[in-house]
């Protein structure tokens, strides 16, 4: 079910985005933010596509050192790119 | 640069009534709220100069010129053919992509959008100050989005000064509801505020003071 991955990836990506934006609603923590990308590694369906398990990792390593909200955003993209190519693939 | 005020009950009747007079349409026009209420809204609406944004904007701002240089490559390397312009006197800058059938490049909710704005601020990043950011829209469909929810903002508000009772919007993008929040600031009547998570995060309307008991 690749619907559950992009669904997590798409929170993920819309909390990142919200730091960015700054919608002045909310205070998103950089650990709310890696909660919401584990959860995303936490699916098995991550590893039937490649690189989306590579693409969820290297954001989190942006998130733990620190990187430009749209840095984790486009590389949170590359891994929602790469689940829905991988899915039309099959 | 060709300019009218518009005014009308609501921002689209305003808008509507500048653009009738400059015989113009939405996409090729920059639109300015001067001021928002419940009987009127008043906006002022300049016709963009395409040319004028892309070479005139150089000189005086070279971040702009930089960025727009950088996505115009990126557009190209994508087989998407399109006239990238900065936006006059725009802060912060912004970017706007014209060209034929650009709906992919809008995506669903405006999803690829938002991913091409992340890459450019990537890619121009080092060029940036700190907090500075680059905004990119595709055919004014940002600015649309933001007059729309503006205009729902207004309704939503309406509404509650009738019936006391707060209202939730759909969910909606960061820069929306900060659009709406905006919106409603200067209302002493109802104030707005966000509840739920991303993405189905959802601005509430309700009235500033406790309906009375």
């Amino acid at each position: 079910m690749p619907g559950r991955a992009a669904e997590r990836i798409r929170k993920a990506i819309a909390l990142v985005n919200s730091v960015a934006d700054d919608a002045g609603d909310e205070d998103i923590t950089p650990t709310e933010i890696a909660e919401a990308i584990r959860d995303c590694l936490e699916l098995s369906e991550v590893d039937l596509v490649p690189n989306v398990r590579k693409y969820l990792g290297e954001a989190l390593d942006a998130v733990s050192d620190g990187m430009p909200a749209d840095f984790v955003a486009m590389t949170l993209y590359a891994a929602l790119g790469a689940l829905r190519e991988g899915g039309s693939l099959n | 640069m060709k300019s009218a005020e518009g005014r009308g009950r609501t921002l689209d009747e305003a808008v509507d009534a500048a653009l009738i007079e400059l015989k113009e349409s939405r996409r090729n026009v920059d639109i300015k709220v001067i001021s928002e209420g419940l009987q009127e809204t008043v906006v002022e609406v300049t016709v963009i100069d395409h040319a004028a944004g892309s070479t005139e904007a150089a000189p005086a701002n070279g971040k702009a010129e930089i960025a727009r240089g950088l996505v115009e490559g990126l557009l190209k390397h994508m087989g998407v053919r399109a006239q990238v312009t900065v936006r006059p006197a725009t802060e912060p800058i912004t970017l706007d992509i014209s060209g034929r059938d650009l709906g992919a490049l809008i995506g669903w909710r405006g999803e690829t959008l938002r991913a091409l704005q992340s890459v450019t601020n990537v890619m121009v990043g080092r060029h940036l100050d700190e907090g500075e950011r680059i905004i990119v829209d595709v055919e004014r469909y940002r600015q649309r989005r933001e007059h729309t929810v503006r205009e729902i903002a207004m309704r939503a508000a309406r509404q509650v000064k009738m019936t006391g009772d707060a209202i939730t919007l759909d969910a909606m993008q960061p820069f929306e509801r900060r659009a709406i929040h905006l919106a409603l600031e200067g209302d002493p009547d109802v104030t707005s505020g966000s509840i739920g998570e991303e993405p189905e995060r959802r601005v509430v309307v309700g009235p500033r003071k406790p309906a009375a008991e």
